[in-house]
C-alpha cells in the first residue's frame, strides 16, 4: 500500500511547478499549460483524498471529474482568445499586449 | 430516492424554477437571434426578451420567501437565497434597459451578449444558494467564463482583446489556488457538504491545523482575485478598461456581490467553527484593499479605470464586516452591498449615456456637463457622493450601518483606517464632479437629452437611492432576514 | 499541413539529447528502485508509484523550461499521460481513462493546432521573462509550505478502496444532479467564448494568414 503523503507531495510538486511556468513564461500559450498542470496537481489531490480518506461518499472523484471537464473547457476558451490576439498583434507574448498598464 | 450514504434527496425541480427560466430565456435568446431575419424582429426583440424572463424568474422567486428547503443536498433554497435571487435578477435588468442603446453599437454579437448576461446570473444566484463545494465551485466558473466572454465582445476596441486574455489567464491560475485550498479542505473535512464540513471542523483535534491554515489561505487568496481585493487586484483596471462598459457595470455589481455571497455562504457557514483561523488574514486584506484601492484611485484620468479602483477600495470597506463575521455584521454587509449596487448601476449608466453621446470615456471629457445635459450631470453627482457616502443618500447610510456594526464586533482599529480612506476618496469623486459643474464645455455645446429608456433606469435609480438613504427599513428588514437564514444552519 | 509542423529541423538532434539524458538518468534510478525493491524495502506498487511521479515531474519540468515551444507541449503529454499512470495507481480506473481521453485527445490536439497557428510555425523559440530567479524564489517557497504543511498533518494510516463503477455513475448522475446541469451550461458559454473569439471578424477578412 502506497501511503497517501506520497500523493500530497507529489501534487504539492507539480503545483510549485507550474507557479512558476506561470511567473516565469510569457507565451499566452506557455502559462496556459502550466495552469494545467496546477489543475493536474489540484485533481491528484482530490482523488487521493476521495480514494483514502472518503471512500463511502468518494465526492472528490467527482469533483475532479469536473476539474478536468473545466480546465479542458478553460483551454478551448483561451486559446480562441490567443488566437484573436494573434491576429490582431502578430504574436502570442503577453507582454506584447501592452497598450493596458499591465 | 436516497443517495449512497442513505441521506434522502429531494429532487424537487420547483426549487430551481427561476434559474431553469432565465436558462430557457438565454436559449431562446440564442435561437431568435439565429432566426432574426427569417422572424423578422427588430434589434430590440432581444433585450426585450431578457428582460420578460427576468422578470418572470424574479416574480417566481417571490415564491419561495421564508420557505427553507434544499434540492438533493446541493442547493439551499432560503430566504438569503431569495435576497440574492432579487438582488442579482433587478441588477441584470437595470444593466439591460440602460445599455441597449450602447449594446447595439458597440457591442459583437448581440444574441451572445444576452444570453452570456442571462447565463452569467444563473452562475451568480447558485454561488449564493450553493450548499455543497461543487455547485459552488462551477457556479464561480460559471459567472467567470461568462464575463471572460462578455468582456471580449467589444467591438473596434484593441483593448478588448488583450483584456480577455489577462483576465482569462490569471482567472485561471485563482481557480487553481482556489481549489487546491479547496481539496485541502476535502481532505482535512471529509466531505464536499457544508454542513458536514462545519461539523468536521467543529470536531477537530487539531492535528491537520497546518494543511486547514493551507487551505484557508489559498481560498481566500483565490476568493480575494475574484473580488478584486489587494494584491490580487491587478486584473481589475485592465479589464474594466477594456470590457464594453455595460460589462464593466455588470463586473463591479453582480460579480463582487457573488462573491461576497458566497463568501458569507462559506465564511459563516462550514469555515465558521475555525474563524480564529482566518480572521486575522481577512482584517490584512481589508486594510490593504482599502488603502492601496483609495490611493491609486487618486491618480486616475480615465473615468472606468477611476470606477475600477473605486470599487476596489469599496471591497475593502466589505471585507471589514467579514472580518467581524457574525449574524450582526453579515446582516449590515447585506444592507450596504444592496445600497452599493443602486449607486454603482446609478454611476455606470450614466457614464454609459454619456458615451453613447460623446464616445469619450476620460474624466477630462465631463467637462461642462452641467451646461449640456444639466440632468445627467445630476444623476452622476448623486451616484458619486452616494458612493463617497454623503448623508442623505443611500451610500451614507449603508456605510454607517457596515461601519457601526464592525465597531460592535470589536475592530474599531479597521473602522477608523476605513473612515480615513473614505475620506481620501471623497477627493476623487470631487474632481470628476468639478469637471461637471465648474468648467465650460468644450467643442459641442448644445444640450442634449438621453434616450427614455435612460430617463427610465437613472430616474428610478435615483428615487431609490435618495428614498433609500432617507427611510431605509426595506432594505434592512430583508437583509435582517437573509442574515438570520444565513445563520440558521450553524 | 504536415511540413508547416517545426519539428524535423530540430528534431534528430533534440531526440537524441534527450534519449541520452533519460537514460544517464534514468537508468540508476530503475536500477536503484529494483534493488530496493528485490531486497524488500519498497513494495512493487511503489516502485511503479516512484517511476511514474519521476516521469510526472520529469515531464513538468520539461514544460516549464524548454525553450521550444513544440517540445515543452511534447514533455505536457508526458506529464498528462504520467498523472494518468498516477489515477491508475488510486485506483480509479474511470478517471485514468477521461484523463487520458480528454487530455491526449483533445487538450493536447488542441494546444498542437494553436501552436500551428501562431508563430511557433516560424520561430518556435520563445524568449522567457526576466524575472526567472524570483520566480523560482516564489516556486521553491510555495513547494516547501505545502510540503511542510502536507506532511505536519496527522493523515492517520488510512486505507485505499475501490470504487465500484455502477456506484460512481449512480452518484454522478442521481447526486449530484445539479453539478452536471451546471457544468453544461459552463460548455455551452466556453464553446461561444471560442467561437466569437477564434471567428475572424467580418471587417478584417483580408488579414490573417490563411
Amino acid at each position: 500500500m502506497i501511503p497517501i503523503e506520497n500523493f500530497l507531495v507529489l501534487a504539492a510538486l507539480l503545483f510549485a511547478i507550474g507557479f512558476y511556468g506561470v511567473l516565469a513564461r510569457r507565451s499566452a500559450i506557455l502559462i496556459l499549460m502550466s495552469v494545467e498542470l496546477m489543475l493536474a496537481a489540484v485533481a491528484i489531490n482530490f482523488i487521493a483524498f476521495a480514494t483514502y480518506m472518503d471512500h463511502d461518499a468518494f465526492s472528490g472523484l467527482i469533483f475532479a471529474l469536473f476539474v478536468i471537464t473545466v480546465a479542458a473547457a478553460e483551454v478551448g476558451l483561451a486559446l480562441g482568445v490567443v488566437l484573436r490576439l494573434f491576429r490582431e498583434r502578430r504574436t502570442a507574448n503577453v507582454d506584447a499586449a501592452n497598450s493596458l498598464k499591465w | 430516492m436516497t443517495d449512497v450514504l442513505g441521506n434522502a434527496l429531494n429532487l424537487d425541480f420547483a426549487l430551481l424554477a427561476p434559474e431553469i427560466i432565465i436558462g430557457l430565456t438565454a436559449l431562446a435568446i440564442m435561437f431568435l437571434d439565429l432566426f432574426k431575419q427569417e422572424l423578422k424582429v427588430g434589434d430590440r426583440a432581444l433585450p426585450l426578451l431578457s428582460v420578460l424572463g427576468l422578470l418572470a424568474a424574479g416574480a417566481v422567486s417571490l415564491f419561495f420567501v421564508n420557505q427553507v428547503d434544499d434540492f438533493s443536498r446541493l442547493i439551499q433554497v432560503d430566504n438569503f437565497t431569495t435576497f440574492f435571487r432579487i438582488l442579482f435578477i433587478g441588477t441584470t435588468i437595470l444593466v439591460i434597459v440602460g445599455s441597449h442603446e450602447y449594446v447595439e453599437k458597440h457591442v459583437n454579437h448581440i444574441g451572445e451578449f444576452y444570453a452570456l448576461l442571462l447565463l452569467s446570473t444563473v452562475g451568480a444566484i447558485y454561488m449564493a444558494a450553493a450548499r455543497d463545494l461543487l455547485t459552488a465551485y462551477l457556479a464561480i466558473e460559471v459567472l467567470s467564463f461568462s464575463l471572460y466572454v462578455a468582456v471580449s465582445l467589444a467591438k473596434n476596441d484593441p483593448r478588448s482583446g488583450e483584456a480577455v486574455l489577462k483576465y482569462v489567464l490569471l482567472g485561471g491560475v485563482a481557480s487553481a489556488m482556489l481549489l487546491y485550498g479547496l481539496s485541502l479542505v476535502y481532505g482535512v473535512a471529509g466531505s464536499t457538504q457544508y454542513t458536514e464540513i462545519a461539523t468536521a471542523l467543529a470536531a477537530s483535534d487539531g492535528s491537520m491545523d497546518m494543511a486547514l491554515a493551507l487551505g484557508l489561505v489559498l481560498i481566500i487568496g483565490g476568493l480575494g482575485f475574484k473580488a478584486s481585493a489587494v494584491p490580487f487586484h491587478m486584473w481589475t483596471p485592465d479589464v474594466y478598461e477594456g470590457a464594453p462598459i455595460p460589462v464593466t457595470a455588470y463586473l463591479s455589481a453582480t460579480s463582487k456581490a457573488a462573491t461576497f455571497a458566497l463568501i458569507l455562504r462559506w465564511f459563516a457557514g462550514p469555515l465558521y467553527p475555525v474563524a480564529d483561523e482566518w480572521r486575522w488574514a481577512m482584517a490584512t486584506l481589508a486594510v490593504a484593499t482599502m488603502v492601496v484601492g483609495n490611493l491609486i484611485a487618486l491618480q486616475q484620468s480615465n473615468l472606468k479605470r477611476l470606477l475600477a479602483y473605486s470599487s476596489i477600495a469599496q471591497v475593502g470597506y466589505m471585507l471589514m464586516a467579514i472580518t467581524g463575521l457574525s449574524s450582526d455584521t453579515a446582516s449590515a454587509l447585506l444592507v450596504h452591498l444592496g445600497g452599493y449596487l443602486l449607486t454603482n448601476l446609478v454611476v455606470f449608466i450614466g457614464v454609459i449615456h454619456f458615451y453613447n453621446r460623446t464616445g469619450k470615456e476620460g474624466i477630462a471629457d465631463l467637462k461642462g456637463l452641467a451646461e449640456t445635459n444639466p440632468y445627467l450631470a445630476l444623476v452622476l453627482t448623486a451616484g458619486l457622493f452616494s458612493l463617497a457616502g454623503m448623508p442623505l443618500l443611500v451610500g451614507f447610510f449603508t456605510k454607517f450601518i457596515l461601519f457601526q456594526a464592525v465597531v460592535e464586533a470589536d475592530y474599531l482599529w479597521l473602522v477608523v483606517i476605513g473612515v480615513i480612506a473614505s475620506t481620501i476618496s471623497l477627493y476623487y469623486y470631487l474632481v470628476v464632479i468639478k469637471q461637471m459643474y465648474l468648467y465650460e464645455p468644450e467643442g459641442d455645446t448644445s444640450r442634449w437629452r438621453i434616450s427614455p429608456t435612460g430617463y427610465l433606469t437613472t430616474g428610478s435609480l435615483l428615487g431609490a437611492v435618495v428614498v433609500l438613504g432617507i427611510w431605509g427599513t426595506p432594505l434592512f428588514r430583508a437583509s435582517h432576514e437573509a442574515a438570520l437564514a444565513l445563520f440558521a444552519g450553524v | 499541413m504536415f511540413d508547416r509542423l517545426p519539428l524535423p529541423s530540430q528534431f534528430d538532434r533534440t531526440i537524441v539529447a534527450g534519449g541520452t539524458v533519460a537514460g544517464l538518468a534514468g537508468g540508476p534510478i530503475l536500477v536503484v528502485l529494483l534493488g530496493l525493491m528485490i531486497a524488500g524495502t519498497i513494495s512493487v506498487a511503489e516502485m511503479v508509484f516512484y517511476l511514474a511521479a519521476a516521469v510526472v515531474l520529469a515531464g513538468a519540468l520539461g514544460a516549464v523550461l524548454i525553450k521550444n515551444i513544440v517540445h515543452a507541449s511534447l514533455a505536457l503529454i508526458a506529464t498528462l499521460l504520467g498523472v494518468a499512470g498516477i489515477y491508475l495507481l488510486l485506483l480509479t480506473e474511470f478517471l485514468a481513462l477521461v484523463q487520458i481521453l480528454v487530455y491526449g485527445g483533445g487538450v493536447i490536439i488542441l494546444l498542437l493546432f494553436a501552436l500551428m497557428m501562431t508563430n511557433a510555425q516560424d520561430d518556435p523559440i520563445v524568449q522567457d521573462g526576466t524575472q526567472k530567479p524570483f520566480a523560482f524564489g516564489v516556486a521553491a517557497l510555495i513547494g516547501g509550505v505545502f510540503i511542510a504543511a502536507l506532511l505536519d498533518a496527522q493523515w492517520g494510516s488510512p486505507t485505499a478502496a475501490v470504487v465500484p463503477f455502477r456506484d460512481f455513475g449512480m452518484r454522478l448522475f442521481r447526486d449530484f444532479s445539479v453539478p452536471v446541469i451546471i457544468v453544461a451550461i459552463l460548455l455551452d458559454i466556453a464553446f461561444t467564448g471560442a467561437f466569437v473569439n477564434a471567428r475572424r471578424a467580418e471587417a478584417e477578412d483580408g488579414e490573417g494568414r490563411s
